[in-house]
């Protein structure tokens, strides 16, 4: 067997198993369908202890066969779920987890291993038979054998027999095991005979572990393929019909490679249970989490200070937001505290809010220890705003002064999350009601995101239009335009819509002909953007960009369209 | 907390023998059963860290004994005794759910061995 081929494959099985494994056994207290839980939990340790056990891994082999005896205990009813089962088996999965990542860096090639064990029995014990049945079945329990010779014990038995091990068996494991049996005189080994059959690491699963430089090295080559040809095809006129072709088959492979980079936030959301779970109980509360927009798209690169960030918004929230069960109860709250994590798409970002129904941030304490300690001016006597609390928590004197005992977890790393964010080029809010709850919200802009638009043309220039704020796109005739108050409207099926005449925006004097109409809505506000023409519907990538001094705030981007021309990229919300 | 015990056997020679040897080894009798009915009757009262089963009992033998406790109580720690020449009965025993076994007449140092592996 090429260990080598097969270590990748094995390292990703491994993790996925892993993963599965984790999760069922966190779902195993879940209300709905623990026993749904329990055959998942049981199927991934069982499945990650073949692919170990056949990659030679026989630390990981055992510490699955071990997890897998709890769930079949679980599953026959032997055992019943509880809250201490449940920390054990999650002790459990962090070990075997360990010892799968040690696993991924083999310190020598695996040995060949002797396949059979003979047992001698003390001539004095008594029963030997029984002996040796007992023996025989609790090496069976644990995985290491896989049977015996003989197979059954009768009156006539002298004391020595066979043990079968089962692949990739620790012999000293074994020789341990067999000797704690009782009545045991030794073990010895017999030669090796030919080595285990091993069954190849099997190949069955979707997915590719690639290194995320090469889709950067593979995306960078074609957004210059794509300007090659645009630039060329505005060169061979003639060209047409094979240079758009050309260009279809670019925009696809871009739109491919950076989707390959694109991730769901489920990735670290599902950290998340677990960390609750765990933080909860440390604290004595009890908190229900529930994770929103699972499927929101996000950079790999981004994914990764996201984890960080949740897992540390989280542990603060449970720790110093949300009271104890009792505290809640004497509020009249119920007694277990609601922890909210949502993704949503905003036009070209991504809003992830962290929010609890627990005490809220104390503002009228938070401004006397801040004035105290300096961090701002003497309490003028006005309320702190959401924004003034939360510049204040991010001070960094602030959470690590003394002074501050409960007040201060709230801020402890308050300011690394906030200069994390900043960093990603986003902004984190803070919104807060004392006794009622937190809300902290990351606003994080998604520069490699993926967008629907529509493309339109004003003026003999395209402009793309984020969908996320289009309501439809119609065609308009004069007819339909009248004044209001001074202001044109224009008639979209039962609607009056303000009109703005996209040329206007742009600053075009020169009066055009528009045949078109871009609906636009942000939350109550609606208004139809008037433009020449539109083109298509296309999946862009915005790039967020520096505007030149002097330039309209209007625009949130640049993108290069299908074709390979560049465009600028409208937002919508800052023309309505 | 000491570690409690129900001894069960048909003979009071026996339960007197071996509570002696658990006792000394700091174990506290909690009770005794004289049939199988009775042994499964007082586990579900006393719920003990240990049980000693005698094999053959009136009323419900050990093993049947055994299966019962087992199936209520899985994590039950429950040490056969057996006479010589009931191998059988003893394998049975095991894989219905005893974990350990001795044989009569006793050796207080096999019984403790015994009970050690029981209780891990």
């Amino acid at each position: 067997m090429d260990a080598g081929r097969f270590v990748e494959l094995y390292a990703s099985e491994a993790r996925e198993h892993l993963g599965l494994l984790s999760r069922s056994v966190l779902a195993l207290e879940s209300p709905t369908a623990p026993e749904e839980a329990v055959g998942e939990a049981f199927r991934a340790a069982h499945t990650l202890k073949g692919v170990a056990a056949a990659m030679g891994h026989d630390r990981v082999a055992e510490l699955a066969h071990a997890i897998e005896d709890r769930l079949d205990d679980l599953r026959s009813g032997r055992l019943q779920v509880a809250p201490e089962l449940v920390d054990t088996l999650l002790a459990a999965v962090d070990t075997l987890e360990e010892a799968v990542e040690a696993s991924f860096h083999p310190s020598a090639p695996v040995a060949e291993a002797p396949v059979r064990a003979r047992v001698h029995l003390h001539p004095e014990t008594p029963l030997k038979g029984a002996r040796a049945t007992l023996i025989a079945m609790n090496l069976r329990r644990r995985g290491l054998i896989t049977g015996t010779h003989p197979e059954t014990f009768d009156d006539a038995f002298d004391g020595i027999f066979h043990l079968v091990l089962a692949p990739g068996t620790d012999p000293g494991v074994l020789e341990t095991a067999v000797l704690a049996g009782g009545d045991v005189e030794s073990v010895a080994w017999s030669e090796a005979g030919t080595a285990p059959n091993v069954p190849a690491a099997h190949l069955a699963g979707p997915h590719v572990r690639v290194d995320p430089r090469r889709l950067d090295a593979l995306a960078e080559g074609i957004s210059e393929l794509t300007v090659l040809h645009a630039r060329s095809v505005a060169t061979f006129n003639g060209q047409q019909s094979a240079g758009d072709r050309t260009a279809m088959i670019l925009a696809e492979l871009q739109d491919e490679v950076l989707r390959l980079r694109m991730q769901p936030v489920s990735v670290v959301f599902d950290r998340l249970p677990r960390a609750v779970r765990d933080a909860a109980r440390a604290a004595g509360k009890s908190v229900r989490l529930t994770l929103e927009g699972n499927d929101i798209e996000l950079d790999r690169a981004i994914l990764d200070d996201l984890g960080d960030l949740l897992l540390h918004l989280v542990r603060n929230a449970v720790d110093h937001g949300i009271e104890s069960p009792a505290a809640r109860m004497a509020a009249g709250k119920p007694a277990q505290g609601e922890l909210v994590v949502r993704a949503e798409r905003e036009r070209t970002s991504v809003r992830i809010t962290v929010r609890e129904d627990g005490r809220g941030i104390p503002r009228g304490r938070i401004a006397e220890h801040a004035a105290r300690l300096g961090v701002i001016g003497p309490a003028s006597g006005e309320v702190l705003t959401d924004e003034d609390l939360l510049r204040i928590l991010t001070q960094p004197g602030f959470s690590t002064a003394e002074r501050v005992t409960e007040l201060s977890g709230r801020g402890v790393g308050l300011d690394a999350v906030a200069g994390r964010v900043r960093t990603l080029g986003g902004a984190l809010l803070l919104r807060t009601e004392e006794g009622q709850g937190t809300s902290f919200i990351m606003r994080l802009p998604v520069t490699l995101a993926l967008v629907h638009a529509l493309r339109v043309r004003v003026a003999g220039e395209d402009y793309a239009i984020p969908l996320t704020h289009v309501a439809e796109a119609v065609e308009i005739q004069d007819v339909h335009v009248s004044a209001v108050a001074g202001r044109e409207t224009v008639r979209v099926r039962d609607d009056m819509l303000p009109l703005i005449r996209m040329r206007h925006v742009l600053g075009l004097r020169d009066p055009g002909h528009e045949s078109a109409a871009v609906v636009a809505e942000i939350g109550e506000r609606r208004a139809a953007l008037a433009v020449d023409e539109l083109i298509s519907r296309e999946q862009i990538l915005i790039k967020s960009f520096d505007p030149a001094r002097g330039a309209l705030p209007i625009f949130s981007g640049a993108t290069l369209l299908a074709d390979g021309r560049p465009a600028l990229v409208l937002d919508p919300l800052s023309v309505v | 907390m000491p570690r409690t015990v129900l001894i069960c056997d048909d003979a009071l020679f026996m339960r007197t023998m071996l509570s002696d040897i658990l006792e000394q080894a700091g174990f506290e009798v909690v009770g005794q059963a004289e049939t199988g009915s009775e042994a499964v009757r007082k586990y579900r009262e006393l719920k003990p860290s240990l049980v000693t089963m005698d094999i053959i009992m009136p009323d419900m033998g050990g093993i049947d004994a055994v299966r019962e406790i087992v199936k209520e109580y899985p994590e039950a720690n429950i040490l056969m005794c057996s006479a010589m020449g009931q191998q059988a009965l003893v394998i049975e025993a095991i894989q219905a759910g005893a974990r350990d076994f001795v044989v009569k007449p006793f050796q207080p140092s096999r019984v403790l061995e015994a009970v050690q592996r029981v209780l891990g």
